[in-house]
């Protein structure tokens, strides 16, 4: 057993991060938030050069051939910049689908762009409250020729606005609750019926909702059908990074709480000299280091094809959770401060809040874990 | 014992239902929904502040000789209670429950003449000037002075998270008159009459659900009138602690925890659960709620055993244990609040929140505000001194008793 990264995700790892250090400390961000850009441009540019956004595709369409995996490192050092790029999504999720579509030549094109930097696309997949699983998706796709026409809605969409291309969850068949009878299409976002209601997340990421009002996808934008195992692995796959960014973010609130608690004096000594502060430190480290431990053992598991749905749940749960705990701990360590949108500590909190409501929150995956082995 | 309401109490409720049916204008109930944090939307409160002073409602926890309602402490709880049901904006909180009644017991006739009909009324809104940069949990520390010059005190310094100081036309302060002895014995209470002295100046900052509700005041050569001193030169100390036990103490906390329990219900009625069915059916979902619930009504039974008067409430920890209960079951129905409501959390909706704003939620009310109110209700256990700091006071009331 190793549980190393290689010389080659260490190298990339280190040159995202001199990048990040150079032009995106907390401020920096901050100042493109309030610029209204969904993102940065220039650092999305700089991943492709890097070789970031080809990593994780096959090299017959363009890519470096390695998997949402070989990125853990890399989408780590993002989480502690506290990055707004679509990483997860437009890679994991929208790339991912692409990939498997296999030889759509629509697929292919886009892939290629995507590996370069050239297009960017984003994944519409939940739907509201509740929705935990890829089964429970509903928005109707209705057969119509060699295609469908979908009618519904897709919320938090991230990236939606700004994409090139849409890969949509739909329902071609059954009811919600239902894994079969789910396919995964192509939809130019510009395509009549398509309307979006941008917003910006509480994490600073750009988001939509959509909707679509008989929005026609021809039949060779079906990039997967029967695709409940598709989309799960997707999932799967983008857990694994964005969980990967809140382990970033937990880092970052552990070394900003630290310091903080040695410099912040009250009754003449360093807060830190309290036990009652000494000890959350502890027990932030304490958290800190299983979560480590688990997106670590779960990242190899995904490297080598064994990451079951059970452990893409133990790694969400324990994530969510224990990045709640380091979140709700950092902030009350800093006092009034934290709780100011000046200090990053908070924003750092959305981050992980964030995460932990996306795709299942812990308490359904504690109920996968305890159901059955 | 006798755990019975009157009969007569049947009638109240019904009358103050009534009223509360129809006072209230479109805008102060939309300043209800969008209250995220204990301080509700300032504008459409004080409104309503004026329009129940005009009924003699604003204060039925004061003496009625300065302008309570003379009602018993059930009927002043199911007052509280037809509020919440309605979700109308609490009445803020520094005037009437804490200046007000610090004054009532400690101000001088003149002071209380000054002041307290301003607070009645809703024309005045006081805010509280005592945490400093370098003054939090050890508040005795505070620097920013005061030094005698004739009538006057001449304020050099600052303040900081001074709830509401940008909306308030006056200020409740501590100020270091003596730098010997004690650090807690050169303290001075003072009252300010206004918030625009010439060399005060007051700058927003904004909070984690991104609106400015906390600010910093600073003083350059600020000069007061002496008249506005509570209590003697150097004496500041046990009129602010005085104050703190209103500020901890205070009101009563569970119909706005019970009110959003049932709101939780209601929507998790409406979402559905990865499991089949509805969230509020979800069997896991229930137990979690009800072990919520099991506790808000503790803190319920505590405090009606507190307002019949109740021995309990005299113990010296009592309002570290009722601050320290509460802000924490708070804290857990805002999680709970987030729970259902999912990735409707995600989205930053600062436009929406704002009363009288044309922009619609992107969801419904209560996934409007289960997130802001998540992040304001972080503070709970922040502020009025902390959660940490209360378990230390608690905790010597217990090594105490043995010693
Ligand atoms: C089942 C069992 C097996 C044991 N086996 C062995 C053995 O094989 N060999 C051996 O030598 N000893 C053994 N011990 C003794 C054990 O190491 C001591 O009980 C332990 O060190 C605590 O000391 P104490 O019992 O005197 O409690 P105390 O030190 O008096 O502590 C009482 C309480 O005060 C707390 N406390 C004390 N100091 C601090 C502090 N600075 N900050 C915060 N809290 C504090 C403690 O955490 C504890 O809750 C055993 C004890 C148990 C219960
Ligand atoms: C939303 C909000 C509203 C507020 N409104 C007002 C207002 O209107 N007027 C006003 O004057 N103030 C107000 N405050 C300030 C509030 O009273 C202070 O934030 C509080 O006293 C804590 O001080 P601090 O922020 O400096 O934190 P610090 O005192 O620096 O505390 C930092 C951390 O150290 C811990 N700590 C400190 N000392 C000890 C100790 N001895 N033992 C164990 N742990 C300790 C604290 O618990 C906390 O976790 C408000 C604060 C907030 C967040």
């Amino acid at each position: 057993m190793d549980f190393n990264f290689t010389e080659e995700q260490v190298m990339l790892r280190d040159g995202v991060a001199r990048y990040l250090d150079r032009n995106y400390d907390f401020d920096a961000r901050q100042g493109l938030l309030r610029s209204g850009a969904a993102w940065s441009k220039e650092t999305w540019s700089q991943f492709a050069e890097l070789g970031v956004l080809a990593l994780p595709f096959p090299e017959e369409v363009g890519g470096l051939g390695g998997s949402a995996a070989t990125l853990v490192p890399v989408a780590e050092t993002c989480g502690e910049h506290l990055t707004v790029e679509p990483l997860a999504f437009a890679l994991a999720l929208a790339g991912g689908a692409l990939v498997a579509a296999g030889d759509n030549a629509g697929a292919r094109a886009r892939l290629a762009d995507l590996a370069s930097g050239a297009s960017i696309g984003a994944f519409a997949y939940d739907e509201g409250r509740g929705l935990a699983a890829p089964a429970q998706i509903a928005l109707a796709a209705t057969a119509s020729g060699d295609g469908v026409t979908l009618n519904g809605e897709k919320r938090l969409v991230f990236g939606a606005a700004q994409a090139d291309f849409l890969v949509v969850a739909a329902r071609v068949a059954g009811k919600a609750g239902d894994a079969t009878g789910l396919a995964l299409l192509l939809v130019d976002p510009k395509t009549d019926g398509v309307t979006f209601t941008p917003f910006r997340t509480q994490d600073g990421r750009s988001a939509a909702h959509v909707r679509f009002d008989n929005v026609k996808v021809a039949g060779a934008d079906v990039l997967v059908r029967d695709a409940h195992d598709v989309i799960v692995r997707l999932v799967a796959d983008a857990i694994l990074l964005l969980a990967a960014e809140a382990v970033g973010a937990m880092s970052a609130m552990m070394r900003i709480t630290g310091a903080y608690a040695t410099t912040r004096k009250q009754f003449g000594v360093a807060i830190g000299t309290f036990q009652a502060v000494a000890h959350r430190l502890a027990d932030m480290k304490i958290a800190l280091a299983r979560a480590h431990a688990t997106l670590t053992y779960s990242t190899a598991l995904a490297e080598a094809g064994r990451l079951t749905a059970r452990d893409v749940s133990v790694l969400k749960a324990q994530v969510g959770k224990l990045g709640r705990a380091i979140a709700e701990a950092a902030v009350q360590t800093h006092g009034g401060v934290g709780m100011t949108d000046e200090l990053s500590v908070g924003h750092y909190m959305k981050r992980v809040l964030a995460f932990e409501s996306m795709f299942g929150a812990a308490d359904y995956h504690f109920r996968m874990i305890g159901k059955a082995a | 014992m006798n755990i019975e309401f009157g009969p007569e109490l049947e009638s109240f409720r019904q009358e103050v239902a009534a009223f509360l049916d129809v006072a209230p204008t479109p805008a102060i109930r939309e300043a209800g929904k969008k209250t995220t944090s204990v301080f509700a939307p300032f504008e459409q409160v004080m409104a309503w502040h004026k329009i129940l002073h005009a009924k003699g409602w604003a204060a039925p926890a004061w003496p009625k000789q300065y302008g309570g309602t003379g009602w018993s402490v059930e009927q002043r709880y199911i007052f509280a209670e037809e509020c919440r049901k309605r979700e109308l904006p609490p009445l803020l909180p520094n005037g009437l429950q804490m200046v007000g009644p610090m004054l009532i017991e400690l101000g001088s006739e003149e002071q209380k003449r000054k002041h307290l009909p301003g607070i009645l009324a809703g024309e005045d809104y006081w805010t509280q000037g005592y945490s400093e940069p370098n003054a939090g949990s050890d508040l005795a520390s505070l620097q920013c002075s005061a030094v005698s010059d004739g009538d006057d005190y001449i304020i050099n310094g600052s303040k900081i998270w001074t709830t509401l100081a940008h909306h308030s036309n006056r200020m409740f302060m501590l100020v270091r008159t003596s730098k010997t002895g004690k650090k807690q014995e050169g303290i001075t209470f003072l009252l300010l009459e206004r918030t625009d002295y010439p060399g005060m100046e007051i700058r927003p900052i904004i909070g984690l659900d991104g609106f400015p509700e906390q600010c910093e005041v600073f003083f350059d050569n600020v000069r007061v009138p002496k008249s506005g001193r509570v209590g003697a030169e150097n004496d500041g100390w046990s009129v602010a602690k005085h104050l703190l036990k209103h500020e901890r103490g205070g009101s009563a906390a569970s119909p706005a925890m019970l009110h959003a329990i049932d709101r939780i219900r209601h929507t998790a009625q409406q979402t559905p659960s990865p499991f089949g069915g509805v969230l509020a059916d979800d069997p896991v979902f229930q137990r979690d709620l009800g072990e919520l619930e099991a506790d808000v009504m503790s803190c319920r039974h505590f405090e009606q055993l507190a307002i019949s008067g109740h021995p309990m409430a005299r113990d010296a920890a009592y309002p570290s244990v009722n601050k320290t209960m509460n802000s924490e079951l708070s804290q857990r129905i805002s999680i709970m609040m987030t729970r259902v409501s999912g990735i409707e959390t995600v989205p930053q909706q600062l436009e929406a929140l704002v009363v009288g704003s044309n922009v619609a939620p992107l969801g419904d009310d209560f996934d409007l505000i289960a997130m802001p109110y998540y992040l304001n209700t972080r503070a709970t256990s922040i502020y009025a001194g902390s959660n940490e700091v209360q378990r230390d006071l608690i905790a010597r009331t217990v090594l105490a008793a043995n010693r």
